[in-house]
């Protein structure tokens, strides 16, 4: 089933680079609904909820002497996030449906393959199907910037290329050289698997080394996050992309280096990461706060969008460091809700400009008036965004939060960060609301601009069509069920969780002793 | 792998232990949850009457129906008398881990705090939207759903906030309402004044709720809970524990105190009060008069176990307020527009409450809040009329003599009565509520808690000034108007008739409205006079009712100590000018409110030119220009916080921006891009054609191999041993 979902997209992609043109959405929509199908089939057959085991396992052998088998499967995290790439690319492709008129079979082709890519780097369980995926998924998104982007996008598509393929290849090194230690230690086996690879790194690796490893593993991810000082693809990228490449990238793509991190960075090189953790948390909290304030003097809606993700996926990365079960859970929280809310308001977005041609803050304003639908839509995103509580965006920052403000070295919960991390990276709370809200405040609400007009050749209403409002509607849904039941995704993760987390315990229980004593002197509830 | 059980076995003793949860009863009585339900299943109905562009009325009738439901069912229970108890309705945020959890369910703490703010919500809930039926009429098929559905949103909020049984819960709401205001303020969403006020409101708040936010962090690092039972458990354990001496538990109250003075618009972050008038008047009896800017101090007193713990922070909440109380009175004196005087006014009467937090009387605190509920909706309630009936016009130099003006009566009479209330009219139930806060702030023990009591004396003298200037310059005199510019809305010219402009009085629903809540603040006086149930508790059903709740003044781990032990010794031994305190308040307070009646009627019924005269005696005097001028533009509060916060962060955000474009991007990364094309034209001089320069070329190049393996060989097998 594993396989079914990695290569159906890719297969889906094939008929359609060999049927007509004028077929070509059709098609990529229901190849993309059957994957979704199958991916919630998955869903139901899949034993691992709740628990902390691999199931829809299989593997193929390539060149076994080598240690080159491919293999996939999936646990909790995986699923759901394969989950949220089956969930987005069927929106992002009727969301295309008008936007994208030239070359169609190749630009749905594209969509389709960077849809097996993400689905394998999910899947995958031995690094060479992990990274070669990785690798891919630049491929169809250089191609998708390239030919269907704005002004911009010839720079913006070969910076991101670039940019984060350096990023990877440093991770390769990484990557290589522990499996090359491996090889070693085992007698000159080599092995790929993900979980022997990291029971090697944690048993074999001295400090020294893990740390090695950890920076390489960090810069590759780090760039894919993106985690500031390595963001600045981002932007440029996001902007020059069309809204289906926006709501991908931002939805899953930048998930894969949270995931990275997830998978590989916390289980493989503990040690190291309790070492350097303090060092991640600061460069998140500068992202934070620095890609927070950029936003503030952004003119242009979809930079704007483009940098809050930075400041936002900030949180993320910090909610991973707190190394604690509400910190991880906050942040696989946060990569669901990061997709659903910035998906829809990168959708959003599109829509306006499809229909305006311009997404100047000074040349919008007061489409409350003219497009009450969309305004509604845009108003309910933000606030997901900005956190509301109620909607999803709050759960995963407040988890990620109360997670690192716990997590101190002398409190009762271990950790290595502390209440300054998080109350230093709180403010970015309050400048978030500043900066969406002052983009509705201009974009949606005020009088409405006389310059302003709707282009009649786009073929669009002057508020949003029933297509539209399709494409908008599993969202909200998304974000409201999140919200009022994140259990969905915490209790079915707790275990997966817990394991990736048990070697640190450890960790912290040698180097912090002191830190159960605590509970017994000062609390009643200790007696009771 | 690595032995999960036994790496999870040694988690258990790491964290601190989470109290059982069964503490207190869990009522199975289905119907309560439905106080919340109804204003929720009322927002939903108003969304879809907005999606289907409904022509009518429809969407105000569901609302004042489900929100009248939510206040039967609060007075049923009410009169249940029952324990404190907890009502589940269902799972949210719930992380556990062995050894550890973290809950935070959709529940309901229920004691008499909660009852007490619960009744004058859903009942002035009801009330003002039945008011504003009437007063949205003009923008029927048009914004008028979305309004209702924006007040059902507000009050589903502020059921959430109030009844919540754990500070997340609390925070939803906090934020809901926030939220909500926010969506209210900025009701006529074409008016760029009305978008700046709903933004401003939304993001001071959030400063605040940063505040809460972080407290909540701080309570559940500490306790390892953040369920008020659980808390409470700890707190009325009776032993004083040596971690309540730590800086996370000293620290708690300043960060409370900080949401707090947020929502509840105190200094220093009280500048989106005012601002927020810009919405519909309702809204502004409603959200930012009777309900929602009573949440700090609901939420103080809530707390109140952790800042008995920290006393000095209870000073701070003492100055805070009174400072609050005064600096607002002044700029309301000042104002023109009769809205903002208002609005300032809420400002004040928020300091009175947090001075009553401070001086240890959260019962006159929670009593104040009752009150001024009331007699502050009629004043709100009154001006909307008078806005509804005048095209807008609010400036109180343009309308006068409107209690003889016909179809007017009941407007200027109920604004009366709100008056009287305000300015602490002996024998009305702001006069009592009043009193009970004035007298304390002689009784309780603090730092320069006596120049705090006459200060806030001070400050009722100005308040009952300021608030006759308003009735008398509108409602008395001689009969004058001017209408508005602005047309209640968009464009809609309600009364301007062939140009010559008639007043629309107001009719059936705003009348009776404004009689009820008239009526209600009149018959606030009356739990006061109601005998008490607990004994060595004095001031009526309020006092009973903070008593049995978490406000109530006892400190934690010293249950023997209710009447509080910060009282100090002397405690009723207070005194002001040789009396008790509490008789000798009656007077003073009586005394002072006559006075500034007088000086009200003096200047602004009697002689209205001695005002203008006052104003320019002060103008022209070089020594006193500053005192009208300042305070007509407030102090110029909202331009220093532009100048030292807004400039500053909006300066790092270009600069942030520069960087970010050409120095990481630019140089670094652009830079870095660029290198290879540099290190080619450094060696591009190598290739010259020349044999011998290429034969050296080799050489030189075969030796750097050479080193290049040795250091690696070297490298790896240290790299191996180690």
């Amino acid at each position: 089933m594993s396989w079914l979902l990695i290569l159906l997209p890719l297969l889906g992609s094939f008929v359609i680079i060999v049927s007509p043109g004028r077929l070509a959405k059709q098609l990529a929509l229901v190849t993309s609904l059957v994957v979704l199908g199958v991916s919630v089939a998955a869903a139901f057959v899949f034993d691992g909820w709740g628990r902390g085991t691999w199931e829809l396992t299989s593997s193929v052998e390539w060149v076994k002497e080598w240690g080159l088998v491919l293999q996939v499967g999936a646990d909790s995290v995986s699923l759901i996030l394969v989950l949220l790439t089956t969930f987005l690319m069927p929106l992002a492709i009727l969301g295309s449906f008008n936007a994208i008129k030239s070359r169609t079979k190749e630009y749905y082709g594209w969509l389709l393959g960077l849809q097996a890519a993400m689905t394998g780097v999910f899947l995958a369980q031995d690094l060479v199907l992990f990274y070669v995926c990785f690798e891919f998924t630049l491929v169809p998104m250089f191609f998708i910037i390239a030919i269907w982007g704005s002004k911009n996008r010839a720079h913006a598509s070969v910076k991101f290329l670039i940019y984060t393929f350096t990023g990877s290849l440093i991770t390769l090194a990484g990557f290589l050289t522990l499996a090359w230690s491996y090889a070693q230690a085992n007698g000159g086996d080599w092995s790929f698997e993900i979980s022997a690879l990291t029971n090697h790194a944690v048993s074999a690796l001295s400090l020294h080394e893990q740390a090695w490893l950890l920076l390489a593993l960090l810069i590759g991810f780090g760039v894919k996050v993106p985690l500031f000082p390595v963001h600045t693809w981002l932007p440029l990228a996001h902007t020059e992309a069309p809204t289906a490449g926006s709501v991908v990238l931002a939805g899953v793509l930048l998930k894969l280096g949270t995931y990275g991190l997830y998978r590989f960075v916390l289980p493989m090189c503990p040690e190291a990461v309790v070492e350097w953790a303090p060092f991640v948390a600061i460069l998140s909290i500068i992202g934070i706060l620095y890609a927070a304030l950029i936003c503030w003097v952004q003119t242009d809606v979809k930079k704007l969008i483009a940098y809050s993700s930075v400041s936002h996926l900030g949180f993320c990365v910090l909610g991973l460091f707190a190394l604690n079960p509400m910190g991880v859970e906050g942040s696989i929280l946060y990569m669901i809700n990061h997709g659903l809310s910035t998906g829809a308001l990168f959708f959003l977005i599109g829509m306006m400009y499809e229909r305006y041609h311009t997404r100047d803050m000074g040349e919008l304003g007061g489409l409350a008036r003219t497009m009450p639908i969309w305004a509604t839509f845009m108003v309910f995103f933000v606030l997901a965004s900005v956190g509301l509580p109620g909607l999803n965006g709050f759960v995963s920052e407040f988890l990620c939060l109360i997670a690192t403000f716990t997590a101190g070295g002398s409190g009762a919960y271990p950790g290595v960060l502390g209440p300054w991390y998080a109350a230093i990276a709180a403010l970015g709370m309050v400048l978030a609301a500043m900066y969406l809200l002052i983009m509705v405040g201009k974009v949606v609400f005020g009088p409405t601009k006389a310059t302003l007009r709707h282009d009649e050749q786009s073929g669009l209403p002057v508020d949003l069509t029933v297509r539209e409002i399709t494409v908008l509607v599993p969202l909200a849904v998304g974000c409201i069920v999140l919200g009022i039941q994140p259990d969905l995704i915490i209790d079915n993760t707790a275990t997966a969780v817990a394991d990736t987390l048990a070697v640190y315990q450890d960790i912290f229980e040698e180097s912090m002793p002191g830190a159960a004593a605590f509970v017994d002197t000062s609390l009643p509830g200790g007696a009771r | 792998m690595i032995d999960v059980t036994l790496q999870l076995a040694r988690i258990v003793q790491a964290m601190p232990p989470v109290p059982a949860s069964e503490v207190l009863h869990v009522s199975g009585q289905w119907w309560i949850g439905f106080i919340l339900w109804c204003p929720l299943i009322s927002l939903v109905l108003c969304g879809l009457c907005a999606a289907c562009r409904v022509k009518s009325k429809l969407p105000a009738w569901i609302t004042v129906f489900s929100l009248a439901i939510s206040f039967v069912l609060t007075l049923l229970l009410a009169f249940m008398d029952t324990p404190p108890e907890r009502v589940e309705l269902f799972k949210w945020i719930n992380v556990h881990w062995d050894g550890g959890s973290f809950v935070a369910n959709f529940a309901f703490y229920i004691d008499s705090l909660t009852i007490l703010w619960m009744s004058f919500v859903t009942g002035l809930g009801a009330l003002i939207a039945l008011y504003a039926s009437e007063y949205m009429e003009p923008d029927v098929g048009r914004g008028y759903a979305r309004f209702f559905a924006g007040i059902s949103a507000f009050l589903f909020a502020m059921i959430c906030l109030v009844m919540g049984d754990n500070l997340l819960m609390l925070y939803l709401g906090w934020e809901g309402v926030g939220f909500a205001s926010y969506w209210l303020i900025g009701y006529y969403y074409q008016k760029p004044e009305a978008v700046a006020a709903a933004k401003k409101a939304f993001i001071v708040n959030r400063i605040g709720d940063l505040g809460l936010a972080l407290a909540i962090y701080l309570i559940w690092s500490t306790f390892g809970t953040i369920q008020y039972n659980e808390l409470i458990t700890v707190l009325d354990a009776g032993t004083y524990l040596p971690v309540y001496e730590n800086w996370s538990v000293q620290a708690i109250p300043y960060l409370l105190m900080l949401a707090a003075f947020g929502k509840s618009a105190q200094l220093p972050l009280y500048v989106w009060l005012p601002d927020a008038m810009e919405g519909p008047t309702p809204v502004s009896a409603l959200i930012h008069a009777a309900t929602m800017v009573t949440a700090g101090v609901y939420l103080i007193a809530r707390m109140y176990p952790f800042f008995l713990l920290a006393p000095e922070s209870l000073h701070v909440v003492a100055w805070v307020g009174g400072l609050t109380a005064l600096l607002a009175a002044t700029i309301g004196m000042a104002q023109y527009d009769i809205k903002r005087i208002f609005a300032y006014s809420t400002i004040s009467q928020l300091g009175y409450m947090f001075l009553g937090l401070g001086v240890l009387t959260t019962y006159g605190a929670a009593y104040h809040v009752f009150t001024h509920a009331f007699f502050k909706a009629v004043l709100f309630l009154t001006c909307g009329a008078i806005m509804h009936g005048f095209a807008g016009q609010l400036d109180l130099r343009k309308i006068s003599g409107l209690r003889r003006m016909k179809g007017w009566r009941i407007v200027s009479w109920t604004m009366f009565i709100g008056c009287l209330c305000l300015a602490g009219f002996p024998l009305t139930s702001g006069y009592f509520s009043k009193d009970a806060i004035l007298a304390e702030a002689f009784v309780s023990q603090g730092p320069g808690f006596e120049v705090l009591g006459w200060m806030a004396i001070f400050t009722a003298f100005l308040t009952a000034y300021y608030t006759f200037r308003v009735w008398c310059r509108v409602c008395a005199g001689e009969v004058r108007c001017e209408p508005g510019d602005e047309h209640h809305g968009d464009d809609h010219d309600a009364g301007t008739h062939g140009g010559e402009f008639h007043p629309h009085a107001p009719r059936f629903a705003i009348n009776i409205v404004l009689l009820l809540i008239a009526a209600g603040a009149l018959l606030a006086a009356v739990p006061y006079f109601m005998g008490n149930e607990v004994e060595h508790v004095a001031g009526g059903w309020v006092a009973d009712m903070v008593h049995d709740s978490t406000a109530a003044e006892g400190v934690p781990g010293h249950p023997e100590h209710p009447a509080s032990a910060l009282h100090g010794a002397e405690a009723h031994h207070g005194s002001i000018l040789g009396m008790d305190p509490h008789v000798a308040m009656y007077w003073i307070s009586a005394c002072v409110g006559g006075l500034g009646l007088l000086l009200a009627f003096w200047l602004h019924l009697w002689r209205r030119q001695d005002a203008d005269r006052l104003r320019s005696w002060l103008l022209s005097r070089f020594w006193t220009r500053w005192l009208p001028v300042a305070m007509e533009n407030k102090w110029y509060v909202d331009e220093v916080y532009h100048a030292f916060i807004r400039a500053p962060l909006w300066l790092f955000g270009h600069i942030f921006y520069a960087i970010d474009r050409y120095i990481i991007d630019g140089l670094f990364v652009d830079g870095t891009a660029r290198l290879p094309r540099l290190l080619a034209r450094c060696f591009q001089p190598l290739q010259n054609g020349m044999l011998q320069s290429y034969a050296v070329t080799m050489a030189g190049g075969a030796v750097l191999i050479a080193l290049l393996m040795l250091l690696m060989l070297q490298f790896f097998t240290g790299g191996a041993v180690s």
